[in-house]
């Protein structure tokens, strides 16, 4: 088998504060310690390496979960960490991902909820992306054992298994606020009665007021659920949902959080084509894929709207399928799979 | 989760506030040579005292820290018999015998600073206790440090609270330095809310910088507790301005500069101060018209502290017993 | 037992007295409660718990982990804020685990506050040696806690002590530490079965005589009693003075013996240097020096963790033999 001249190196993304908020009191939502987020990075690896691939860029996280895994793995693999604030804000991941942009990694593996893969995508719009669930509201990245994810990784950074044809590129919000920077939603902008951030987390149903929503599944939890109860919209759908709530509105009994059903009345449902845009106005808070963000001031408007310029998110059974037709886990004579 | 009033709202900010001058003006009366002993500052932490406090009330009791000034202030303290007390002076909650690192005040439920490091946190397990064995719906708060949390008497509370499901939030005010030693040096861990999972309690970590965080998390913690399902771990990711002890500290080159600025953007107090701006809940004229009120209720304080007298000596042994 | 001119001669044995007085005083004040490793469920591995758990139920009877100092730390909070804890710890010396919570918060909280605090705790132990428990389950510390300004101690001798003076710490709005003997459990004596209160701080002598003033602490009054027999023998009488509080200690009856008697020894069971002896001695020499006929002499245990070996450990405690040639050697002068 030969080598394709299109590998890469593998990037990884830890949040270390995903899996810790107030969600675990609020709702029941799953804990997930630093000591597990450090075992996920190293069998991710593990499995990056069975497929031949070595090299690894990582952003080094202020807990320092990736550079502990990686230093578990000294001289084995060849490790380099790329520039981050380190404010312990999303800030990190997202100036993280634009430097494993720059690092030319062919994969980002990425460890966090949905708003961990929201600040990557802030950071590199268009990134190839193994999101490997580690937080509360995960609408976006999947449960999946981490050794084989990170052997799609591998399959993918290896060139073995061309990134088109096991990834399809995301929708997503984008927001445009005024007087202030844009900002994006991979799964839900929604805008709260709220007056402050807070504790982040959004858990209170009666103060939604309006949501965006770029899929809409019953099987899921949080705003996209709501949705998913009266219209389904899948990642190919090319056209998105804007629900408005009142309680006056048709009562729904839905998982606002892991643990947590609460009853929302929803007023109207629109099917949003892609570009279409709605326009709402603070006093409020934009919630962005379950945690509230952004504080809009009395007056001060936001525009929404679904387009399909997102990050090409990689289907790991896929790839791992096409992987196995092709062989690559078939040991030659030529012993040219080199396993960690 | 409950309604966040403007009525709160002011009452963190005042809070706040208030904090914030009375340990200001203690720093500068202890580097004057007024105020005899250790000082330790709650400066850059006013967020928690301020977000946790507001859920309570006087029969809740809470256990302080080293660091105690903000709690009492909080909980109710009124500033003369703190300074009073600072001081030395008769006149003092302690009637002069506890000083800042025992300042106490068990009318409004404050069951003391204290001096020993963790040692705050079995007691308030004892405190949840009573509230438990009176069936009431009363909550204890157990305030301590990142450098507790290595301390046995944080690991032996925990087990006990969690095992006898005892109304007590644990608030980890987590200032990245046990005295003088880096968290990372001291602990393998950095969030002190993993170790909630070994005892069997929910962990939560939340931004201490942001008043409206630590009040929203707070809330879930306590109503848990009234509740009677048990205690929490709350992590608060804080820093604190001032040095160990003291205005300029012991001098010891231990953290940057740097890391002390880039922390001071982030002032719990200009940030709340900023959002109630944004939010048109206050002016900057309300602002300082509200300083200027707290300015005069800290210089009537700190004369009335002054003009205090000292204990008679003849009451050197009383208080040793009750009788 | 069913006569009632029998009933005030009825004898039990220590475990049982210290259980009963268990028993009454929280029947009695129901702000108590019990809280200790071990001591619902089976009732203390020594007994003297036993029944308390059927009897008040598990909100007054509470089995807790396995740490000293939660334990004692969450007994000042509850005094701290209105109850009336009853801890137990298993052995004396367990106390060094939770050495905090006694000195630095139970000891001096009430000192610290201004008098604010009220912390009527009574800590639980026994202490002593003579059952092969070796160097962790045998020791007597009360120095450490007679040193604590803040604390009374108690250690009481006979039965009938264990019994009020326990419901007297217990009913004593200042934490006591009640200092019980493991070898003295099934030692017989008379106890009344109503409550009582053997009052704090007075000390009783346990043996009246002319010829030599013996304090002897807890257990070490029986060999004390055991040495006035055979020192009667050869016509010395002995005067026992048991001080049943250490602290705050009977220094009265004890200079009004030795102004009697002229000659002083005390017996502990603790190690001699640094014990208790010496500061009774210091005071006898203080206050009653110009009756002294000879030196205050001491016994205690030498300085040497305690042995395990049955052998070494006999050879290790105090007795009635050393009591004698002690008393001998002071008598000769």
């Amino acid at each position: 088998m030969s080598r394709n001249s299109n590998q890469g190196p593998v990037g990884f993304i830890v949040n270390p504060a995903s899996g810790k908020d107030i969600r675990r009191l609020v709702a029941k939502a799953s804990v997930f310690d630093n000591q597990e987020k450090r075992a996920i990075v190293r069998r991710a690896i593990t499995g990056v390496s069975a497929i031949g691939v070595n090299e690894f860029y990582y952003v080094p996280d202020t807990n320092e979960i990736a550079q502990s895994a990686i230093s578990e793995l000294a001289g084995r693999v060849s490790a380099h960490a790329v520039a981050c604030p380190g404010t312990s804000s999303a800030l990190d991941s997202k100036i993280g991902a634009i430097g494993l942009k720059a690092a030319g990694c062919k994969v980002i593996v990425t460890l966090g909820g949905d708003g961990t893969n929201r600040a990557v995508v802030s950071g590199w719009r268009h990134a190839p992306l193994i999101p490997i669930s580690t937080g509360t509201n995960n609408a976006f990245p999947v449960m999946v054992e981490a050794t084989v994810a990170g052997a799609a990784a591998g399959l993918v950074a290896s060139g073995l298994v061309p990134l088109e044809t096991v990834s399809e590129q995301a929708k997503l919000v984008l927001i445009e606020i005024e007087n202030e920077a844009d900002d994006l939603a991979l799964i839900d902008a929604v805008l709260t009665n709220d007056r402050f951030i807070g504790a982040r987390a959004l858990l209170d149903s009666d103060r939604l007021q309006l949501a965006m929503l770029t899929r809409a599944s019953a099987a899921s939890v949080g705003v996209a659920a709501i949705g998913g109860f009266i219209q389904q919209v899948s990642t190919v759908d090319d056209h998105g949902l804007c629900l408005r709530f009142s309680s006056q509105g048709r009562k729904l009994r839905v998982p606002i959080a892991p643990g947590l059903y609460q009853v929302v009345g929803v007023e109207s449902v629109k099917t949003m084509a892609l570009g279409e845009s709605v326009t709402v106005c603070g006093p409020g808070v934009l919630a962005l894929d379950g945690e509230r963000e952004r504080v809009l001031k009395p007056g001060q408007k936001a525009t929404m709207k679904v387009v399909r310029d997102g990050p090409w998110v990689i289907d790991v059974a896929r790839t791992l399928h096409q992987g196995a037709a092709i062989g690559a886990f078939e040991l030659s004579d030529t012993g040219d799979i080199n396993a960690v | 989760m409950k309604e966040l009033t403007n009525e709160i709202l002011n009452n963190l900010y005042v809070c706040m506030v208030r904090i914030r001058l009375f340990e200001e003006n203690a720093g500068k009366l202890q580097e004057n040579g007024k105020i005899p002993g250790a000082l330790h500052m709650y400066v850059g932490e006013e967020a928690i005292a301020a977000g946790v406090m507001a859920h309570l009330s006087d029969q809740d009791q809470i256990t302080s820290t080293h660091r105690g000034h903000g709690h009492l202030l909080a909980k109710g303290g009124e500033m003369d018999k703190m300074y009073a007390e600072l001081f030395g002076k008769v006149t003092g909650y302690n009637k002069g015998k506890g000083g800042s690192m025992h300042i106490s005040n068990l009318e409004v439920g404050m069951l003391g600073a204290n001096g020993i490091v963790g040692a705050g946190l079995p007691i308030a397990v004892g405190a949840a206790f009573s509230n438990k064995f009176r069936k009431t719906d009363r909550v204890a708060i157990a305030f301590f440090g990142d450098g507790a949390s290595n301390e046995g008497a944080f690991h032996e509370a925990a087990n006990l609270a969690a095992v006898l499901k005892l109304p007590v939030v644990f608030v980890c005010e987590n200032n990245g330095y046990g005295e003088f030693t880096p968290q990372a040096q001291h602990q393998a861990i950095t969030d002190v809310a993993d170790r909630a999972a070994g005892y069997g309690m929910p962990g939560v970590v939340v931004d201490g910088m942001e008043v409206i965080a630590v009040y929203e998390a707070a809330g879930e913690a306590i109503d848990r507790a009234r509740k009677g399902e048990g205690p929490t771990l709350l992590e608060c990711k804080t820093y604190r301005f001032y040095d160990h002890s003291g205005v300029r500290g012991m001098g010891f080159n231990y953290r940057t500069e740097a890391e002390v600025e880039r922390w001071k953007k982030r002032d719990p107090l200009d940030l709340f101060k900023q959002h109630l701006l944004d939010q048109e809940l206050m002016t900057e004229a309300d602002a300082a018209a509200l300083a200027d009120s707290i300015r005069q209720e800290v210089e009537a304080a700190i004369e009335f502290a002054e003009n205090s007298p000292d204990p008679d000596l003849s009451t050197l042994l009383e208080d040793v017993y009750t009788n | 037992m069913a006569d009632a001119n029998t009933q005030d001669k009825r004898e039990i044995p220590y475990v049982m007295a210290i259980n009963e007085g268990v028993h009454q005083i929280m029947q009695e004040l129901d702000d108590t409660f019990l809280l200790g490793e071990d001591v619902a469920g089976v009732g203390g591995v020594f007994g003297t718990y036993r029944g308390v758990l059927d009897k008040f139920g598990p909100e007054r009877a509470i089995d807790t982990p396995i740490s000293e100092k939660g334990i004692v730390g969450l007994a000042v909070g509850a005094a701290a804020t209105g109850l009336r804890p009853m801890v137990d710890i298993m052995f004396m010396d367990f106390l060094g685990v939770c050495m905090d919570e006694i000195t630095n918060q139970m000891a001096k909280m009430r000192y610290m506050f201004g008098g604010a605090a009220t912390l009527p705790i009574t800590v639980m132990t026994m202490g002593g040696a003579g059952m092969s428990m070796a160097a962790q389950h045998s020791q007597s510390l009360e120095a450490w806690l007679i040193h604590l300004p803040g604390l009374k101690v108690v250690m009481p001798s006979t039965p009938y002590d264990a019994k009020g003076l326990l419901i007297a710490a217990v009913k004593d709005d200042n934490p006591v530490i009640v200092i019980f003997n493991k070898l003295s459990l099934g030692i017989k004596g008379e106890v009344p079965e109503e409550s009582y209160e053997v009052p704090l701080g007075k000390a009783r002598i346990a043996r009246e005589g002319t010829d030599l003033t013996i304090v002897a602490l807890g257990r070490m009054v029986y060999e004390a009693l055991n040495a006035a027999e055979q020192l009667a023998e050869l016509g010395i009488n002995t005067e026992i003075v048991d001080p049943r509080t250490l602290q705050p200690f009977d220094t009265d009856t004890v200079i009004q013996s030795v102004k009697k008697t002229h000659k002083a020894m005390v017996v502990h069971e603790a190690v001699r240097f640094g014990g208790m002896g010496g500061e009774i001695a210091a005071q006898i020499q203080e206050l009653a020096f110009d009756y002294l006929d000879a030196p205050v002499a001491r016994i205690g245990a030498p300085f040497s963790p305690v042995p395990f070996n049955p052998g070494l450990e006999q050879a290790y405690m105090p007795n009635a033999e050393k009591i004698v040639a002690q008393a001998k050697e002071l008598l000769d002068r």
